[in-house]
């Protein structure tokens, strides 16, 4: 079977919604253990489809047999293997540690809910897969529509609203992405991104290849949330359920620069992203822009589910801004980053489900006293705050080290002093947050009669998968010379110093 | 904010039309578009479908993948509806109307009230409803030729304009002209909603379960030649049943899609009074 990983690890999840939606009306007891099946088979098939990238290279796979350009095909290479188990396994995890709130907030819907999260998992797998820059689009369309639905579920009041704006948004950005394809269409003729690649160096002085590549891009940022247009992001994010947003916000963006990276390698080469079109350095500043707003409205937040959201949006420009310094270590930094910033941000938002499924809001003020009352919740907590810092040995301070020394090959001083800038940040955020956890309540009583809020820890099936996505941190930092020499490096194209 | 969208309308719209300059002159046969991959569809359609309109083989052969998570994207759809709209809690409405069948005299029930059981009295939709034998008379007469049509649709998309979505959506229209020239009850009567639910991951199912035995027989997925043994014929005219295949379940996912979206908006999720 191991020849068709490439299909199993989409259409086994894709088949397994139709089969939890059904079970859904039949007995929704089924639907859970049905969904940990289907991702962990998929997590399987994409682990091993990696290590059969790494020892044999690139995977081709056609789908119904036709050969490309014709037909529709799969290439998977070292990145697509390491974004795949990446996505894979966080939504295998995330799936085990939400089943309690999940069965706490929609006892009824259990059954659509979990199928539009395989959906959603099986459409971000599609879009990563794929060799094809048309059924790119059509997995996004699956992504995004099941992503609107789990988004609107949360907060009764606020969540609609938010998902509509983001709904309204995604879909210009969608649509942007479809036009431009459209447009190399017109020009190339072919939709197979190795095939429009090999036509594409004749025609890079054609204004309509540079326009496709321009609404490629802004199709995308506006996907991934890249500051100025990242307005849908913060409420979208915050206002969902705590199952959808620790789902949802660890892969949707970095699935989306997965794809831009995937256009500036493979599509176009860096050769024409980078030097025919001259936009490398205001991008790069685009970036630095994102990093510091992103940090600033951080810090302006009372509550930590909206104030991370806010960080994933400066988090966002680190990779927009690493990918287009245009050189090896800045790459290898955003490449490296999208790994470490999804198991950053699912600590992140299994720690606020954890809270919330206990403490039931996640404002400042509800953290008083958190380390007493969820001590290793709070652990993980500390943890991933490290890492979105920067501190080694968490992972979090490697591919910011990539970042910076690639800023400071391309003498792009700006970025260097955002990236610092948004590190100090992130330290007031999190240390104002420890503070109010480990030292507050504090005042009310005076002597020596004050007692330790009772423990009031999330149960073991949310504990579990926070320690495993934890440790994972300080895994993927300890070994990241490994991830960068075996996987990243075949990545990037020679030409690139 | 007027004005800064106006502007980046503007400057986008702009940025297209500049970009036409190198496009391929208009209906140029020479065009990248005409000469690279259609050929192959053009002239090879009936040598290796065994499908006349190519139309057809491109969407459900040789681009057969995508179509299968268009599918999908319309099955998300009638999901999110639900998940969104369904509202499961039966609250009892203050006040019912019944309509003596004979006399058309309408009842107004309090919340809390009987009305004896008696074949007399039809329940009606607290908007005033009236009893309108044209419409319904005509509906009932319409509603089986649209459903026939609708199958020549689904099953002529080989030679013909159609297909499993144009035959989907005319058969789900069925319903819910049904459901509107009536009301939703009856036309959820003749449709219960679970079997609608169930018919709608049936339909999708079909789709990417055929595309799956074909794994199963050993071919790449959806490679509808290794169906030729199962279905007693050669490999060309098996890609061509193949689609016929996946047609009908795409035929059955829209219809029930349709019906199943139209009955929890048209209600806001009650399922019990509709348009």
């Amino acid at each position: 079977m191991s020849q068709h990983y490439p299909t199993l690890l989409v259409t086994v999840p894709l088949l397994a919604a139709f089969i939890i939606s059904a079970a859904g009306w039949i007995n929704k007891r089924l639907c859970f253990p049905f969904a940990v099946a289907t991702l962990t088979v998929a997590a399987y098939s994409c682990v091993g489809l990696l290590f059969r990238v790494l020892h044999e290279g690139v995977v081709h796979y056609r789908l119904g047999g036709w050969p490309p350009p014709w037909g529709i095909a799969y290439y998977v290479d070292q990145l697509n293997g390491l974004v795949l188990s990446v996505i894979s396994v966080s939504a295998l995890i995330n799936l085990i540690a939400s089943k309690r709130s999940i069965e706490r907030e929609f006892p009824e819907k259990i059954g659509p809910f979990y199928t539009l999260y395989v959906l959603f998992v099986t459409g971000m797998l599609g879009i990563t897969v794929t060799g094809d820059a048309f059924n790119l689009y059509v997995l996004l369309e699956i992504g995004s529509l099941t992503g609107y639905a789990l988004i609107a579920m949360g907060d009764k009041d606020r969540a609609p609203l938010a998902s509509l704006n983001y709904l309204y948004m995604g879909t210009i950005g969608a649509c942007f992405y479809l036009l431009g394809v459209g447009y190399l269409y017109i020009v190339t003729g072919s939709l197979n991104m190795v095939d429009i690649a090999s036509i594409l160096p004749g025609l890079y002085q054609s204004k309509a290849v540079m326009t496709a590549f321009i609404i490629c891009m802004v199709g995308m940022w506006i996907k991934m949330a890249f500051f100025p247009l990242h307005g849908w992001l913060p409420n979208a994010y915050t206002f969902a359920p705590s199952a959808s947003s620790s789902l949802i916000a660890p892969l949707m963006t970095k699935v989306m620069i997965y794809v831009m990276i995937r256009f500036i390698l493979t599509v176009f080469t860096p050769k024409f992203a980078f030097s025919t079109l001259a936009v490398s350095d205001s991008v790069v500043w685009l970036a630095v822009i994102a990093i510091v707003m992103g940090a600033i409205f951080a810090l302006a937040q009372r509550d930590l589910k909206k104030m991370l959201t806010y960080i994933i949006v400066a988090e966002v420009g680190y990779m927009v801004g690493g990918a287009w310094l245009g050189n090896r270590a800045g790459m290898t930094g955003a490449i490296l980053h999208i790994v470490n910033d999804a198991l950053m941000t699912l600590c992140a938002f299994l720690v606020v489900g954890n809270i919330v499924y206990k403490v039931k809001g996640y404002s400042f003020e509800d953290l008083k006293g958190l380390f007493s009352k969820m001590p290793f919740t709070m652990g993980a907590f500390v943890i991933g705050a490290l890492s979105i810092i920067g501190v080694p040995p968490t992972c979090g301070f490697f591919s910011k080290w990539y970042l910076i020394s690639g800023a400071i090959q391309a003498s792009h001083y700006g970025f260097v002093v955002a990236l610092l800038f948004s590190s100090l940040v992130n330290v007031v955020l999190f240390f104002r947050i420890i503070e109010i956890g480990y030292y507050e309540p504090f005042g009310d009583h005076h002597g020596h009669d004050h007692h330790p809020e009772p423990m009031a820890e999330a149960p073991l099936s949310m504990l579990v998968p926070l320690f495993i996505v934890a440790a994972g941190l300080v895994l993927v930092g300890l070994y990241t010379g490994d991830i960068v020499n075996h996987i990243i490096q075949f990545v990037i194209p020679k030409g690139l110093l | 904010m007027k004005i800064t969208g106006l502007i980046i309308a503007v400057l986008t719209g702009a940025l297209l039309i500049y970009a036409t300059a190198d496009f391929p002159a208009w209906g140029d046969p020479a065009s990248p578009a005409s000469t690279h991959v259609s050929p192959r569809y053009i002239e090879k359609t009936i040598e290796e479908t065994a499908v006349p309109n190519m139309v057809t083989s491109v969407l459900a052969d040789y681009r057969g993948y995508d179509t299968m998570f268009e599918t999908t994207v319309i099955f998300s759809a009638g999901v999110a509806c639900f998940l969104l709209l369904r509202i499961f809690r039966r609250e009892e409405p203050e006040e019912r109307l019944y309509r003596h069948v004979l006399t058309g005299v309408t009842i107004h029930v309090k919340k809390g009230g009987k009305l004896p059981p008696s074949d007399d009295f039809e329940r009606i939709d607290t908007e005033w409803t009236p009893h309108d034998l044209i419409i319904k008379t005509m509906c009932r007469l319409l509603i089986p030729f649209i459903q026939l049509f609708a199958l020549y649709v689904i099953a002529h998309g080989h030679h013909s304009p159609g297909g499993g979505f144009q035959g989907g959506v005319m058969l789900g229209a069925s319903v819910i002209v049904l459901a509107m020239s009536q009301d939703l009850r009856t036309a959820v009567r003749r449709l219960r909603e679970k079997v609608d639910a169930l018919l709608c991951a049936t339909g999708v199912f079909i789709y990417a379960g055929t595309g799956a035995l074909c794994l199963l027989l050993g071919a790449d997925f959806l490679n509808y030649r290794a169906l030729a043994p199962l279905l007693n014929v050669d490999p060309i005219m098996a890609r061509s049943h193949g689609i016929f295949i996946v047609e009908i379940g795409v035929g059955i996912a829209v219809m029930a899609t349709m019906i199943w979206i139209y009955s929890n908006v048209s209600s806001s999720g009650k399922y019990d009074e509709g348009l």
